[in-house]
């Protein structure tokens, strides 16, 4: 069943149908019968006045005026021998037989039904006879006029089940329309203007649903929060001890660099994962504004300038003023990362460019730097949660865990921007362009 | 005039409805497009129309039995559309044999089309210079049609609201029945031209059940049900539903191997 409504409109239709012309049928026939009749008894009546008009003995010979040509008239003697009188159509020989009653003839290339009336006063056979086509379809014609609006009315029947059906899925329509209408961070219940009986239990089913997802989307996002501050904290109680262990054993301990290198690993892995958490479309799609996309490079930027001077690299920013609509806490993040990635693979003394332009209906964000780059067969993989390009062995020796261009194309999918990887133009190196559709 | 109008059309009609409403039934259950339908519907119509206007000049083909042969090769193309049908079903994996049986089904269809459409168009036509008949004709075919029209959507949803093998089953029961009827039909059609003798009915059911009742016309579409039917139509009938079953036995057992 493809279609609830065409489902109704087609069977209830059907059955109309069926039914109305079945009982038309039977209403025809039985009419049909009755209408006979009373041309039966029309034609007696006409028989017995013949017969009351020439209560004469003595009658007008010859042949009578003619009436109608569907109808004819004979008036015999009592023997049948002798025609006394007849319609001017009528034939001069006896059709049939002589005896009381309704009998059907042929005469005169149709089909006759005639009545025969035996006068007993003047011992006279009047016969009186009307075509039989005729009266069917006379009849036909009494019987089809009350019949036609049956068959007008199917069509009429029709246009008022598909309007009706119409009105009663109208609840189930609108849930649709709700369910489907759905933002991904809205779980608040679904609410029809009437719920009728048969949609209450989808309705508080669904929205139970609603509401215990709701409830774990919370604790998750509790959690995260939490579990951020938690362990945040014991990492700069960690920050200090090492500062203090640093105090005490000297900078060139190796221990204490391998220490060091570790907490830093952890730290990151900890903002990495909180970032990818804060960036999926079901927590960040609803607080979308302008954001100038230009202008949030700049900041990126220069608030991370220290990492990029301290390895001695030349980063550059082209381009033009770009407004998009976009989260900018989100936006902020994915130039983040794609500015850490770039110091970090860029060797000591490299180059960074950075620039945005304003296409036709897009805007493009590129970052292109100077390090080793990644092989064309891995563009898709390294979008993968956890995936390091050389595995855990990474020759870049930057601590690292796997989710930077993860995050990055949770933020791509989220503005439904597209992402590109490719050879840098700075002569080696990765080149990342993304592509965002314009404000409009 | 009604009731015969009602008669003639709802036997033109109701086996039409038939042959499409379980093809229809048929693709939904075996997940097949329906678009087909609606090129088969416009086709079938289309060759229906040049057929009645051509009528006159088929009849006088082949020393004036052009008409039944006509329509005894018609009823043929669309048992041997139900037999390759049925043989390319257990087959439905491979996309030529797909596309075989897609074929099949629309070449069923128009040609079911052509036949009863054919038919209704020359009936109807030959009433439209007598306007006292006209209206009973039309008021009986509007009957008839939709009483035909009816009984096919009721076949069609009790096919697809039923379990799936179930509705397959049924649908095939059906075909293999329509299958019997267009071959009886068509042997009946090459009796009429005296290619095939005539000799006595080997039964006579006419005084249980009328082919003229509406009974007698819905059995009639259903299981080319005849009142009076001659030897050879009745050994037709049930060699060509035997052949319909033995094609389809043959190709569900061989499914795995065909490529």
């Amino acid at each position: 069943m493809k279609s609830i409504r065409l489902f109704l409109l087609l069977s209830l239709l059907a059955t109309i149908t069926l039914v109305n012309f079945v009982a038309l049928l039977h209403g025809y026939q039985s009419s049909m019968e009755r209408a006979q009749n009373l041309f039966d008894s029309r034609l007696e009546s006409t028989a017995r006045l013949i017969a009351s008009a020439n209560s004469e003995q003595a009658i007008q010979q010859g042949i009578a005026e003619q009436q109608t040509p569907f109808t004819y008239f004979q008036i015999w003697d009592s023997g049948g021998k002798q025609l006394l009188t007849r319609s001017r159509n009528a034939p001069e020989f006896v059709t049939g037989e002589l005896s009381e009653g309704f009998h059907e003839i042929n005469f005169d290339s149709y089909r006759w039904r005639n009545f025969v009336y035996r006068d007993q006063h003047l011992n006279r056979w009047i016969v009186v006879a009307e075509r039989i086509d005729v009266r069917y379809s006379l009849a036909e014609e009494v019987v089809l006029e009350s019949l036609l609006p049956i068959v007008i009315a199917i069509p009429v029947a029709a246009l008022i089940i598909w309007l009706a059906v119409g009105i009663g899925l109208k609840p189930l329509r609108q849930f649709a329309d709700q369910v489907r209408g759905k933002r991904a961070d809205d779980l608040s219940p679904i609410q029809l203007e009437r719920v009728p009986y048969e949609l209450m239990t989808v309705v508080s089913n669904t929205n139970a649903l609603l509401g215990r997802l709701d409830d774990a989307f919370h604790r998750e996002q509790r959690f995260a929060s939490d579990a951020a501050h938690e362990l945040r904290t014991p990492i700069s109680v960690l920050k200090v001890h090492l500062h203090n262990l640093k105090q005490r054993l000297g900078e060139g301990d190796e221990d204490v660099a391998l220490l060091k290198a570790g907490i830093e690993r952890m730290g990151h892995l900890i903002e990495q994962i909180l970032a990818l958490y804060r960036t999926s479309p079901d927590q960040a799609s609803a607080r979308f504004e302008a954001v100038d996309l230009y202008k949030l490079a700049q900041t990126v930027i220069a608030s991370d300038f220290v990492n990029f001077e301290r390895k001695q690299q030349q980063i550059s920013l082209d381009g033009e003023h770009a407004v998009i609509s976009g989260n900018r806490f989100a936006l902020e993040t994915l130039l983040q990362n794609l500015l850490s990635n770039a110091n970090k693979y860029t060797p000591t003394g490299g180059e960074i460019r950075v620039s945005v332009r304003q296409l036709e209906k897009t805007v493009e964000l590129k970052v292109e730097d100077s390090g080793p780059g990644i092989p064309a067969e891995q563009y898709q993989r390294v979008f993968e949660r956890f995936y390091r390009v050389h595995g855990d062995r990474h020759d870049s020796g930057e601590p690292g865990c796997g989710l930077g261009l993860t995050i990055v194309s949770h933020i791509v999918d989220l503005h439904h921007a597209r992402i590109q990887l490719g050879p840098s133009s700075l002569g080696q190196g990765l080149g990342v362009s993304i592509e965002f559709p314009g404000e409009n | 005039m009604l009731l015969n109008a009602v008669i003639i059309i709802l036997r033109e009609v109701l086996e039409a409805a038939l042959i499409i409403s379980v093809f229809l039934a048929l693709s939904q259950l075996l997940n097949r497009n329906l678009w087909w339908m609606l090129l088969a519907l416009v086709l079938g119509f289309g060759g229906a129309y040049i057929y009645a206007v051509n009528l006159s000049t088929i009849s006088m083909a082949m020393e004036g039995t052009g008409q039944e042969v006509l329509n005894a090769v018609l009823h043929s193309v669309i048992f041997l559309a139900l037999l390759i049908f049925m043989i390319t079903v257990p087959h439905q994996r491979h996309q030529q044999w797909r596309l075989i049986n897609l074929v099949t089904i629309v070449l069923a269809v128009i040609t079911a089309i052509i036949r009863e459409g054919s038919e209704i168009i020359l009936y109807i036509k030959g009433f439209i210079g007598i306007p006292d008949l006209l209206s009973p004709v039309l008021m009986g075919s509007a009957v008839g049609a939709g009483i035909g029209l009816s009984v096919g959507v009721f076949f069609y949803y009790l096919l697809v609201n039923m379990r799936k093998s179930h509705g397959i089953w049924l649908g095939y029961l059906i075909l293999l029945l329509i299958g019997g009827s267009m071959v009886a039909q068509a042997v009946e059609f090459m009796i009429q031209a005296n290619y095939i003798s005539a000799t006595t009915p080997i039964w006579d059911s006419s005084h249980l059940i009328s082919e003229r009742s509406a009974t007698g016309q819905l059995l009639y579409a259903l299981i080319g049900y005849e009142a009076t039917p001659a030897p050879q139509q009745a050994a037709a009938y049930f060699a060509s539903i035997g052949l319909l079953i033995m094609a389809a036995g043959i190709s569900f057992i061989f499914r795995g191997k065909a490529s």
